[in-house]
């Protein structure tokens, strides 16, 4: 409740700072992207980073619940994970640099970068790979943070690697361990996890409340390392952040949101970085029961919402319209589905032929966990009135909401911070039997195409496989992806080799440098 | 209150119209203090102390029983807040219990409160210890709080004699006129537009506060905005209370009898007018006190400052009920000690007389 009203406050603050700017501002075009491929990589210099968390939730655990984005910022640049994000193909190694898997796709060996260490000196071997894994594996979210593999089936391979067999075959597996698999020293005390050397690009300097200095790790296996050092900043507001980057007190605001591209967009010595397909904002429709159940009224939904309004309006410009497909941002993304457009004579005939009560009024629940979420709801509430579909839109609070409407209501809105990958949420939310099933959908032949693509090792069979499930999801799933907003940070004017990835790819800093 | 004073203030002091015509002259009640038998009146001093600090302190204790109680009313409790989105039932079932929010309130309050006077404050939702957590916020936001509270007490002293020297004059007018117009502002709309006039379009002022490796503000500078965002509208609020007590002061036969005695007004005004103010005045400082600490949470958000504003409004989003009733152990007890002394001032001004 409290939060709420703290929400709205920096709203209406970061409101009243745009439109005052905006008033004094230029008519200035918004600034060319700076980095031009030619400059030659400078070393050394100090980047200032602000990302946002909250002071009440720092947590220093590698394998523990991050619920700040400045703390796994932290986190991703002093530990190396196995494997991380990329953007073509969406896994890129990180301390493992090879993988292979058995015929079977159930057993999977990575081997770590050769002379990788710690940053006390020491190198990293296999005991350290599995302790690290089996102790991310035995926390609260370790069943999903390492999906199938359980605790003893983490096992040492050579020297230098890490064997890990699943109870089922996984083609991705490796997809799937990018995010939380942290590398730490083998038997660091519970009590001084946080003390445990890492061996990623900086070596950390000091760390206070979510506040932290990091400096460069000569001897990362990854390669050169450009920058000295870098400070990272917790901020409680967006405001604030864009604030202090604004006021040249930071070099870069990391995924600081819309609100502040549009203040920086007449700064000419503001970078503004946007980063495609970060993150989804589906309406979830209940397939399992509910007035939404039949296929014919949600593909009505789907006609009846102006996604390019929505886009335009709700994320101000900043994101790209979605296609009712979840995984934007996965190489094998199926882009040659037609873009569903509005259609509301369409959605008219489809809402008659399945009997859809129009005299009702129907609840639409939405949070305001992230910026847009309530406003796309209150948009689509009007949108979907010209098709004659009466909505009203429902606030909760955040804890309200995930105990009492996620997983379980007939419309609501969500969100996630992972878009790069359509089998992350065939896993995670559309099958049958996915803990997460947001919508309650259960598609026999989508299962069945997703647990054939996950047993196929051939690349372009597997292609095929996953457009089948994507068609299908396209098609009938509970999810009305409306649009995917931008992740936008703001950057000083010297900034380079900033990260371009959606997600937690935004974390990639040690390819920064300083042009001054 | 204020509106009864300034009603006052702005009448034409007339002989007749002497409402403490038969109240003594201060310098009588200190004559009084000297004479014999001071000794009982220490004692019963000291008495009056103790009552003074035991009510304070059952306040307090109410106080945080109404915080336990609001936090248990919130919905949801801790172990939904801080759960990690698809967390199964049972993990968080565990959590709630490893947490004890199993257990009834009024349980957990009393094993809360017992542990209070040894300095143990709990342990957060999240596993952390509440003194720890709170140990360097809390210093930082009484070193935000005293400066503005001192730059209050400074510009509204300065501000309110000013005006009250020359009553009904163009500064009287202005001040009083612009102290109302302050007051009304609330904390967050100033500090919007001090980031924007003196951050963003002058330069001359860091935008936002960042912490250094103590944890405490990088530079002097970050403190300006911040301390003035907090202390603007209690100086409108302290600014009219200073001018209408001095008003009603001026009305004193003491006063007049300076007055006619041709002292010089700054003479007037230190020694006869500001001596017998004090207790108002006191008293509008102590109440914004509170509002100091209050508007703390909100300006430490915009100005990114390390206090226990953000810890607070953190931990009310994680129903963090040991959190939230640490952080109003400590303000409220920085509070009371404030609004203590307001009283001691109050005591020893009207010498007795209460």
């Amino acid at each position: 409740m409290d939060a709420t009203r703290r929400q709205l406050l920096w709203a209406g603050g970061a409101l009243g700072t745009t439109a005052l700017l905006g008033a004094c501002g230029g008519d200035d075009p918004a600034p060319a992207a700076r980095s031009n491929g030619s400059e030659k990589p400078r070393r050394g210099g100090t980047l200032r980073v602000g990302a946002l968390g909250r002071a009440s939730a720092v947590t220093r655990d590698p394998h523990g619940v991050q619920a700040n984005e400045s703390d796994y910022l932290i986190i991703a640049l002093v530990y190396d994970t196995l494997t991380a994000p990329g953007a073509k193909p969406n896994t890129a190694p990180r301390l493992a640099t090879r993988w292979t898997s058995s015929k079977d796709l159930r057993t999977w060996r990575f081997t770590i970068a050769e002379g990788a260490t710690f940053h006390d000196g020491s190198p990293v071997t296999a005991d350290d790979l599995v302790w690290s894994l089996k102790r991310l594996r035995n926390t609260q979210s370790g069943a999903s943070r390492m999906p199938g593999v359980a605790a003893r089936n983490i096992r040492p391979y050579g020297r230098n690697g890490v064997e890990l067999v699943s109870d089922y075959p996984n083609a991705e597996l490796p997809q799937l361990v990018r995010l939380s698999t942290f590398i730490l020293k083998r038997g660091t005390p519970e009590k001084e996890i946080h003390q445990s050397p890492g061996t990623g690009p900086f070596k950390l300097d000091w760390y206070r409340g979510g506040n932290a200095r990091l400096v460069r790790n000569d001897a990362w296996h990854g390669g050169e390392v450009l920058l000295d050092a870098i400070e990272v900043r917790l901020f409680e507001s967006p405001q604030a952040l864009s604030n202090a980057l604004l006021a040249g007190q930071l070099d870069l605001a990391s995924n600081v949101g819309a609100v502040a591209a549009r203040t920086a967009e007449r700064r000419k010595d503001i970078q503004v970085v946007r980063r495609r397909d970060d993150m989804p904002l589906p309406i979830v429709m209940r397939t399992a029961d509910g007035p939404f159940a039949d296929p014919r009224v949600r593909e009505a939904l789907r006609l009846a919402v102006d996604r390019e309004a929505m886009v335009e309006q709700a994320l101000s410009g900043y994101g790209v319209v979605g296609n009712d497909i979840m995984g934007t941002g996965d190489p094998a993304y199926d882009r040659s589905l037609p873009q569903r457009v509005r259609d509301l004579d369409r959605a008219r005939k489809l809402l008659a032929e399945a009997d859809f009560d129009l005299s009702r009024t129907y609840e639409l629940v939405t949070t305001e966990d992230v910026a847009a979420l309530a406003e796309s709801a209150t948009l689509f509430a009007s949108q979907v009135r010209e098709a004659g579909v009466k909505v009203k839109v429902v606030k909760r609070d955040s804890t309200v909401f995930y105990d009492d409407v996620w997983l379980k209501g007939d419309l609501y809105t969500t969100y996630w911070g992972t878009n790069d990958s359509v089998v992350f949420f065939a896993s995670k939310t559309l099958s049958a039997d996915a803990a997460q099933n947001e919508a309650g959908w259960r598609d026999a032949p989508f299962d069945a195409a997703y647990r054939k693509a996950m047993r196929t090792a051939d690349a372009s069979e597997r292609a095929t496989l996953l457009r089948e499930l994507q068609k299908i999801q396209h098609e009938r799933s509970g999810y009305l992806l409306w649009g995917v907003a931008d992740g936008i940070d703001l950057a000083a004017a010297p900034v380079r080799g900033l990260p371009k990835l959606p997600g937690y790819g935004r974390v990639q800093l040690e390819r920064a440098w300083l042009a001054r | 209150m204020a509106g009864s004073l300034r009603g006052a203030a702005r009448q034409p002091v007339t002989p007749a119209e002497r409402p403490r015509a038969d109240r003594p002259a201060p310098d009588a009640g200190a004559s009084e203090r000297g004479a014999p038998g001071g000794l009982a009146r220490a004692g019963s001093a000291a008495a009056r102390l103790a009552g003074l600090l035991a009510r304070r302190a059952v306040l307090l204790a109410v106080l945080l029983a109404l915080v336990f109680g609001a936090v248990e009313l919130l919905p949801g409790d801790a172990a939904d807040a801080t759960a990690e989105r698809g967390e199964s039932a049972a993990d968080i079932e565990a959590r709630r219990h490893l947490l004890g929010l199993d257990r009834p309130v009024l349980e957990r309050f009393a094993d809360w409160m017992a542990a209070l006077p040894t300095g143990d404050l709990g342990t957060s939702a999240r596993g952390e210890s509440v003194a720890a957590l709170l140990s360097t916020p809390f210093p930082n936001t009484l070193l935000l709080g005293g400066l503005a509270l001192l730059v209050t007490v400074a510009v509204s002293l300065a501000l309110g004699c000013w005006a009250a020297l020359r009553p009904g004059g163009a500064v009287d007018r202005a001040v009083s006129g612009s102290a109302t117009a302050v007051l009304a502002v609330p904390e967050f709309v100033v500090a919007v537009a001090l980031v924007l006039v003196f951050s963003q379009w002058a330069g001359w002022l860091p935008a936002v506060t960042i912490a250094d490796a103590a944890g405490t503000p990088a530079s002097w500078d970050m403190l300006v905005l911040p301390v003035f965002a907090l202390a603007i509208p209690q100086i409108g609020w302290n600014t009219r209370i200073v001018r209408a007590a001095l008003a009603d002061e001026a009305t004193a036969p003491h006063v007049e009898t300076a007055v006619i005695d041709g002292l010089p007004r700054h003479r007037v005004l230190s020694h006869h007018l500001l001596p017998g103010a004090l207790p108002a005045i006191a008293a509008g400082l102590a109440t914004s006190t509170g509002m100091l600490l209050g508007g703390a949470v909100v300006v430490e958000t915009i100005f990114n400052y390390p206090g226990v504003g953000s810890v607070l409004a953190g931990a009310v989003t994680d129903r963090d009920g040991p959190l939230i009733a640490g952080v109003v152990a400590l303000t409220g007890a920085v509070i009371s000690g404030v609004l203590l002394l307001a009283d001691l001032v109050r005591a020893k001004a009207s010498g007795g007389r209460g």
